[in-house]
């Protein structure tokens, strides 16, 4: 990692995007303390998280979700009373806690049930209810959705924007389903090759990503390639569908002209899907 | 041509894939070959003991004995139920169920393959004993050698077996293992491991001798140091106990097989 | 202080809890114990005869020894070996991870997390052993002489679990070589038997490097009351020593498994 430098403001839901390796696991570990930075400063929550003072662990939490800390062959709860123990929670403030978290992530009998007994999504739910159980302000979450089926990543996704609105905490989320990032977080970073590439709203990031509109066409007779120069990036033509990359300033007047020069059956213009230009991004491994 | 459905090819492909695995684990193996210092404890005890005298070995006797129960144990340590309750756990278990090679095969190649690559190690531990007890010091007649050495496999295949019969529980039991526990103690005790079975009471050694345990080390190192012993009867004893388990470990695994199969698991 | 101990109640509570999951395991474990005590007895007994000694000990002060073993090698199935060897999965699964965040101290959870009951039948037949071969060997019980046997047990449970800790801290390192608590299993085994019965060099690898001599046959000599003030000084100066240095060790290799960018 080098010269990545932002601040995050309480209350804040921030989604970190990068290809495997990129230093996504890396930041959030460096962020609460498991990682220390050989240069530069973290602040988090007003500590420096490589000290690991109780007072700050107290106030964070990180969810992993191809890891688990819950007891494998125990119910939930079990795992829930350490918890509670552990972060010195008297049982009575527990139990309600549970209540309403649990309500929270329609999570009812499996808290009574070994945990190698509960489906994935399940098991991630009270991970979750594990990892909140402390109301922690800032939470970490690396993954949190990995290998769940699309339900259970909606219901989760949909717990944590709750969750973020009712309590106001702090959230950082990486993932690879590009639907958890746009369904959850207003600010995106990037972090590409250790350095932090874009800090900002996400479609932003995608007209900084792919600058030019595509354009789709059918036409009613096949045209040769020479008649599309000064229009546009020609990416594909097959008889009679064409593909074009147009500079979005161009656009209006582009389109006149192609109305002009043939006879178009129909017409598309399209933003590129974000995660297919990040997936690209990644490919290339440079910018 | 295949016999128990290996041919030449499938054998050079599995023991070769087996080496090279292992030897990724050479380090986690020399602490294995180590771990098993425990003969070499032992003869220091018996060595300065006044009961040494009972044992019908002398001198010099007594190191090789147990300098070769090292080594035979070295060669004959098995971990099949370990390793296949791993894989049962971890789901490794069905795409080996459907090849058209029993498993059982690729664990007996696993464990040629660590014994390859165990015998720098236990070669090592032997010279450094050499090097303290310089007047132990023997080299075996080819012959007795090579006696030894069938010895020490045929004491392996036991052992594979009786624990492969274990590792044919996991199909029933979830913790097959803790079982192993119990076989593990007998055997540490009778085996000739901790004491050469001379020691015994004459009673407790008449009924070992109806047990596999004596044969798994007592007898190939008897071989291996040279001592006096019946060679017709251990090996007979030996080739009886493969005779009797192989039958009993594969008749349990199919029917193991068969119930895994059954649940959908 | 309070949160450690609700904390460590829970712990033990969890880990009863999966112990009932298994109660055939705890079966086969008080099987074992018993058949593995049978066995070292019956070892044991072939070193002896009629006027016959091991290292200058008696039948019955030997089985003092093996009593304390056998207590040791309980306290180790019960507490070090589902504790410590434990520190690799985490180690391995990334779990660890989630101890560090916890705002509890991490030597102590990984430590005390877990324990397994079914080790302390083999505790009890220990102390029983022991008791059994120090009241045949005619010893008298005194309120000294029990504390300072107490003590002295203590003092060598601080050293087994430091050794013990110090191997399996290493896995943080080397994942892949967590067997070499098989070796430290292996050499403790010679605390089965009485120090003097060995030779002159072993003799002071196991009193100095590798301390077991005040695992078991210390223990043994403070009952026969033939145990110098030095020698019990030096047990709890090693004990100190071991565990400062264990100590130091976990926060060494914590550092370099949070340097470590992976």
């Amino acid at each position: 990692m080098r010269d990545v430098s932002f601040a995050i403001a309480p209350g804040e839901m921030v989604g970190f995007l990068g290809a495997n390796g990129a230093g996504k696991t890396t930041t959030l570990k460096m962020l609460c303390g498991l990682i220390h930075p050989s240069a530069g400063e973290v602040l988090v929550a007003g500590h420096r998280p490589q000290r690991r003072h109780p007072d700050f662990l107290r106030r964070i939490t990180l969810v992993m979700g191809q890891k688990q800390q819950l007891i494998w062959d125990l119910p939930p709860m079990d795992s829930l009373r350490v918890n509670a123990a552990v972060y010195g929670i008297p049982d009575r403030v527990a139990s309600r806690r549970i209540a309403e978290l649990s309500d929270l992530l329609e999570l009812g009998e499996e808290l009574t049930r070994p945990v190698r007994k509960l489906s994935l999504g399940q098991r991630m739910k009270a991970e979750l209810l594990a990892a909140l159980l402390h109301e922690p302000e800032v939470l970490f979450l690396d993954e949190p959705t990995l290998g769940l089926d699309v339900n259970a990543q909606m219901r989760v996704r949909q717990f944590l924007a709750d969750y973020n609105r009712r309590t106001g905490a702090t959230v950082l989320l990486t993932s690879h389903y590009m639907a958890d990032i746009t369904a959850l977080c207003p600010r995106v970073m990037l972090i590409h090759q250790g350095q932090l590439f874009h800090d900002g709203a996400l479609d932003r990031l995608a007209s900084r990503l792919a600058p030019e509109r595509h354009v789709r066409l059918e036409l009613e007779q096949p045209a040769p390639a020479e008649a599309f120069t000064g229009l546009g990036q020609l990416d594909r033509l097959e008889n009679c569908e064409v593909n074009l990359r147009v500079d979005p300033a161009a656009l209006t007047s582009v389109v006149a002209q192609i109305l002009e020069r043939f006879e178009v059956r129909d017409l598309e213009v399209n933003d590129p899907p974000i995660d297919q230009l990040i997936g690209e991004l990644f490919r290339q491994g440079s910018l | 041509m295949r016999v128990f459905g290996l041919n030449w090819r499938i054998i050079r492909a599995l023991l070769s894939s087996q080496y090279a695995h292992m030897l990724e684990y050479r380090a986690e193996i020399a602490l294995w070959a180590l771990s098993g210092v425990l003969p070499f404890i032992m003869l220091s005890l018996w060595s300065g003991s006044a009961a040494r005298a009972e044992l019908g070995l002398d001198g010099v006797a007594l190191d090789r004995y147990f300098l070769s129960a090292f080594l035979v144990r070295q060669f004959s340590v098995v971990w099949v139920v370990y390793a296949f309750e791993e894989d049962a756990l971890l789901g490794r278990l069905s795409p080996y169920l459907i090849q058209p090679l029993h498993p059982l095969w690729r664990y007996v190649a696993g464990h040629l393959g660590e014994q390859l690559t165990r015998l720098p190690f236990a070669a090592l531990i032997a010279a450094l004993f050499f090097v303290i007890q310089p007047q132990a010091f023997w080299v075996p007649s080819l012959g007795g050698f090579v006696l030894a050495w069938i010895a020490t496999w045929m004491a392996f295949a036991i052992a594979f077996l009786l624990q492969s019969l274990i590792a044919s529980l996991c199909f029933w039991s979830e913790k097959a293992t803790a079982l192993e526990r119990l076989l593990f103690l007998p055997f540490l005790f009778f085996s000739g491991l901790l004491a050469p079975l001379t020691a015994f009471p004459p009673a407790v050694r008449a009924w070992v001798q109806w047990t596999p345990f004596p044969y798994l080390i007592d007898f190939p190192a008897r071989v291996l140091s040279g001592d006096p012993v019946n060679l017709a009867a251990g090996f007979a004893a030996q080739l009886g106990w493969v005779l009797l388990l192989l039958p009993l470990v594969l008749l349990l695994w199919r029917a193991g097989v068969r119930r895994y199969s059954a649940m959908g698991a | 202080m309070g949160r450690y101990w609700r904390t460590l109640r829970r712990f033990w509570g969890t880990a009863l809890a999966t112990q009932l999951e298994y109660q055939a395991n705890a079966l086969i474990e008080l099987l074992a114990v018993s058949f593995s005590l049978g066995g070292s007895l019956l070892l044991l007994s072939l070193f002896f005869g009629p006027g016959r000694e091991l290292g200058g000990w008696s039948w019955n002060q030997a089985l003092m020894v093996q009593g304390f073993y056998t207590v040791f090698d309980g306290m180790s199935s019960t507490w070090l070996r589902p504790n410590l060897g434990s520190i690799v999965t985490h180690v391995r699964e990334g779990t660890l991870d989630f101890v560090l965040l916890k705002p509890i101290d991490s030597q102590f959870w990984v430590s005390l997390r877990t324990f397994t009951p079914a080790g302390l039948s083999e505790v009890a037949l220990g102390l029983g052993l022991a008791g059994w071969g120090a009241h045949q060997s005619g010893v008298v019980f005194t309120p000294a002489v029990l504390i300072t046997v107490l003590v002295m047990l203590m003092v060598g449970g601080v050293i087994l679990y430091s050794l013990w800790f110090l191997i399996a801290a290493t896995s943080i390192w080397f994942v892949k070589t967590w067997n070499a608590t098989e070796v430290l299993r292996a050499l403790l085994a010679s605390g089965r038997y009485p120090i003097e019965a060995y030779p002159a060099p072993l003799r002071l690898l196991f009193t100095l490097v590798l301390p077991v001599a005040f695992l078991t046959t210390v223990p043994a000599e403070v009952l026969l009351g033939r145990v110098s003030l030095p020698l019990l000084a030096l047990g709890m100066v090693l004990a100190t020593g071991f565990f400062t240095a264990a100590r130091a060790f976990w926060m060494f290799a914590l550092r370099h498994y949070t340097s470590a960018s992976s």
